[in-house]
């Protein structure tokens, strides 16, 4: 709470009594429903956004969130349930009709052009014939100023951090001065410090008067700026509050369906993020032997076609048993980093070793003949086939385990695919199932079903193990990750969640702009001194 | 957003069915317009229709001729399967049945190969001419692995050629043309010797089945279960959907996509070899008349399946001989059975398209 101004709660206060007669809520949902081929994505949701309102929508990922926004955006045509804009039917036909009714939206993935500047970058689709640069660059300068969102209007984007870029996406937006900003996940690609000023600046957002639209999954986030809460689970809204703060435990359990305390400790701090002040020990039986290195990384550099530096002389050690966190902003070498030990990328400079055998350059057959398991950060691209089934998908990368005379034994490859999937909790229609039918938290349980059962299991790459993941997996995969530890191989843990590094590392280091800016223990009270360090604030 | 994502995989339920239905309801469409077209040149549709079937299912000579030319298509349109399971597209059929028609004809006149014993006299000149369609494919393979280029261009190109080779070997003396014996011999080569040629699976020359028929019925189904059942045939088909994720999992892209290129002109080359020794006989320009290019499309008809090329070739095959005589007795102009072919091909297209527009959107 300490972090927003006091005024604007207030201020919110007294406007909400001035309104006497209630005018009608900026944006009203009756019923809304979306369905998708067979799966009801939306079903039947209600939901209002008043004006100077912060309205967070809380849930897993699968839940509707972010079909909600598209509904809302005009990207989606609901298939039942009517919208009501300021109390008028409001039936977009498309982003644009959307826009010209007064609601803007920042995406979860960024559309900006990275070559233009930032003024050319608001002026796409808003302007014909001349182009009016320095007039708009000045409302530009003036909405940002107002708002506090300090920007150049003629940095190219390119130059320009994550957290930058989604700044020029809030200013996008808010030029057109919309009465209602919906924000899909924003707080996602944004370091700790961040998410701060930027849940500052939603607050301000509102108190001139328009709808916010806030979809996360963090609490502490809700507890911090939101209004009234909606919390969506299977496409439904299960549970509403206004008083999110008071409500937080009854909101967990309906976006869950468990209470916290039934959850692992260490995700428990960390979905409930910064609060907990106690270290989320591991296991009393968990001791990491420093003395043997699982992994040697000595001077890695990395230099792109360009000769942009991407790596930068990394040098690291992940000793056997131990769980070393490598926190960051996205975009700071960590896609370098994990594809170079996954075997799909060379090099510029600089030495790999495992168990003390050299790995660099070497083939990802190589590697995985060494003992390196990876859980590679983009699962769709690299971590699966999503057109297989699962038992391929489980044993990718031996097949030919299965091979008779050159023909695979399908038979004992589904029966051994089925006694995986239960040991790892794989649920599926079954081994012939399409890996693509399974959530992700499903997938990435294949996928640590096919990295950890490797017969020599040294090393374990996990770079970004959770993301877009629900509860359930989250802690399974951080069961799995601990017991790898327990057999002595050594995991370094790539994540941008802060929290749940603390919650799972035994040490953290931080990376930034390819380079190693410290290390610190992993324990709650360094969390200001990392999220600094991932801010690029020297140690 | 994962909802979208779902719901891409809803429609997957029908489209094995999709599979069978939409090339032939493809086709009868074609046909149908065909027709129409055929009304239009003024020739009499029933004329038309009745040369067609004379041509294609008149007697057991037609009839033969008809699979013959489908055996030939069958071998193509099996490369061209092969090598899209990688997600490569062989367009150089036509280019690898050139050189496998030079090589058999090389080997077969000039090998010393007509006085072996056991079938070897045709044996050679085949597998000759397989090896050679091989490397042809193998070419388009190590130029993508190497050098990144798009096999699509590579193989269209090499078709060229080897085109142009056939036309070199037949011009020069030097080479494969026959001795000079007046000013009017032909550009063209000998006759291959009888022992060359493939044996007739009857002894009646009135039903001239070879034994390429046999040999191709094998092949289909060794293709079949190769690419159903064989870690060969998996391999390719991880490649093809992810080769990133492939690659990760240690499978040897670079050897599987020569192998599967050279796969796909093997059996190029090895329609040369059926062309020029169970039919030809003699090496002549334009000798493939562009099979290749029609076995492509009969590839791409049987989205994927070795029995969808049988009935793609059947279909080609029967096609083309009933469009010979359609031409021959009823006068239509032999455009109009190319201008059916290539419709064929389009509207193929244009579903297939409609049918993942479908699959994205909803």
């Amino acid at each position: 709470m300490s972090a927003l101004p006091a005024t604007a709660r207030s201020g919110r206060e007294t406007l909400a009594q001035a309104a006497a007669p209630m005018p009608p809520p900026v944006l009203a949902l009756r019923g809304a429903t979306k369905r998708f081929g067979a799966v009801l994505a939306l079903d039947n949701v209600t939901l209002e956004i008043g004006a100077g309102e912060i309205h967070c929508l809380l849930g897993e990922n699968g839940a509707g969130k972010s079909t909600l926004c598209n509904l809302i955006f005009g990207l989606y045509v609901p298939d039942g349930g009517e919208m009501l804009l300021a109390g008028a039917p409001y039936r977009p036909s498309g982003p644009a009709a959307a826009l010209a009714a007064g609601i803007a939206m920042v995406h979860q993935h960024f559309s900006l052009i990275p070559t233009f500047t930032v003024v050319d970058n608001l002026l796409l689709g808003r302007e014909r014939g001349v182009l009016r640069r320095a007039a708009y660059a000045e409302k530009l300068a003036a909405t940002a100023a107002a708002y506090g969102l300090p920007l150049d209007p003629y940095a190219l984007v390119g130059d320009l951090s994550v957290g930058e870029r989604q700044r020029v996406e809030i200013v996008k937006c808010l030029v057109r001065e919309p009465r209602l900003l919906v924000l899909d996940e924003p707080t996602a690609v944004l370091p700790p410090g961040e998410i701060e000023s930027f849940l500052a600046v939603c607050r301000r957002v509102a108190d001139g008067g328009c709808g916010v639209v806030l979809v996360t999954h963090k609490l502490a986030e809700v507890k911090r700026v939101a209004d009234r809460v909606t919390v969506l689970r299977g496409g439904r809204s299960v549970a509403t509050s206004e008083q999110p703060a008071e409500d937080i435990d009854r909101l967990v359990r309906a976006m869950i369906q468990r209470d916290l305390d039934t959850l692992d400790t260490a995700l428990a701090s960390s979905l409930a993020g910064m609060e907990s002040d106690e270290p989320a020990t591991p296991d009393a039986a968990h001791h990491p032997d420093r003395r043997i290195d699982a992994l040697q990384i000595d001077g890695l550099t990395v230099e792109d076609h360009v000769g942009t530096v991407r790596l930068d002389a990394l040098t690291l050690t992940v000793g056997r048993g131990e769980i070393v966190g490598l926190a960051g902003v996205e975009g700071n070498g960590q896609t370098e980093l994990g594809a170079i030990l996954a075997g799909l990328m060379r090099p510029t400079r600089g030495r790999v070793f495992v168990d003390g055998s050299e790995m660099t350059n070497r083939s990802p057959a190589e590697i995985t003949a060494l003992g390196v398991g990876v859980i590679p950060e983009d699962r769709h691209a690299v971590g699966c086939i999503a057109e297989m089934s699962v038992a391929e998908n489980i044993y990718l990368n031996r097949i030919g385990g299965f091979a008779r005379r050159g023909l695979i034994d399908r038979d004992r490859m589904r029966r051994q695919a089925r006694e995986m999937m239960e040991r790892f909790d794989v649920r599926a229609a079954g081994p012939d199932a399409s890996f693509g039918s399974l959530s992700g938290g499903n997938q990435q349980k294949a996928v640590l079903a096919r990295e950890l059962t490797l017969d020599n299991l040294v090393f374990l790459l996990a770079a970004q193990p959770t993301r877009g993941l629900d509860v359930g997996a989250v802690e399974a995969i951080y069961k799995h990750i601990r017991a790898v530890c327990t057999t002595g191989a050594g995991v370094l843990l790539i994540s941008s969640e802060l929290d749940e590094l603390i919650a799972v590392a035994d040490r953290i280091v931080v990376l930034y702009r390819g380079r190693i800016m410290g290390e610190r223990a992993a324990h709650p009270r360094e969390r200001e001194a990392i999220g600094a360090m991932m801010s690029g604030s020297a140690a | 957003m994962s909802a979208a994502s779902e719901s891409a995989r809803a429609p997957r339920l029908w489209m094995p069915s999709a599979g069978v239905t939409i090339p032939v309801a493809t086709v009868l469409l074609t046909l149908l317009f065909g027709l129409v077209l055929i009304a239009l040149t003024g020739v009499s549709v029933g004329d038309a229709i009745g040369a067609f079937i004379n041509g294609a299912f008149g007697s057991g000579y037609v009839i033969a001729a008809s699979i013959n030319r489908s055996v030939v298509y069958t071998l193509v349109g099996l490369g061209f399967i092969v090598a899209a399971r990688a997600n490569l597209t062989n367009v150089g059929g036509e280019g690898q049945i050139a050189v496998g028609g030079i090589a058999a004809t090389a080997v077969a006149l000039y090998g010393g190969v007509k006085g072996l014993p056991l079938g070897l006299a045709f044996i050679v000149p085949a597998l000759a001419a397989t090896v050679a369609g091989a490397a042809w494919g193998a070419l388009a393979g190590v130029l993508k692995v190497k050098a990144g280029t798009n096999e699509v261009i590579s193989t269209l190109l090499l078709t060229f050629i080897g085109i142009w080779l056939v036309y070199w070997c037949v011009e020069s003396s030097a080479l494969l043309r026959r001795p000079m014996t007046t000013t009017a011999t032909l550009p063209e080569s000998l006759e291959i010797a009888n022992p060359t040629r493939l044996p007739l699976l009857s002894g009646d020359p009135s039903v001239p089945l070879n034994i390429g028929l046999p040999v191709t019925v094998i092949l289909v189904i060794a293709v079949w279960v190769i690419l159903a059942r064989s870690v060969f045939g998996w391999q390719l088909r991880a490649i093809g959907l992810n080769e990133l994720a492939s690659r990760r999992a240690g499978i040897p892209r670079a050897a599987l996509v020569v192998a599967a290129m050279a796969i796909a002109g093997g059996f190029g080359g090895l329609a040369g070899a059926v062309m020029l020794q169970g039919d030809q006989y003699l090496l002549k320009a334009g000798f493939s008349s562009g099979y290749g290019f029609d076995g492509l499309v009969i590839g791409l008809l049987a989205r994927g399946s070795a029995a969808g090329v049988v009935a793609g070739a059947l279909l080609f095959g029967f096609l083309r001989s009933g469009g010979i005589n359609m031409e021959m007795v009823a006068r239509v102009p032999s455009a109009i059975v190319m201008v059916i072919q290539g419709l064929i091909v389009v509207t193929l297209a244009a579903m297939a398209f409609w049918l993942d527009r479908r699959k994205v959107t909803r």
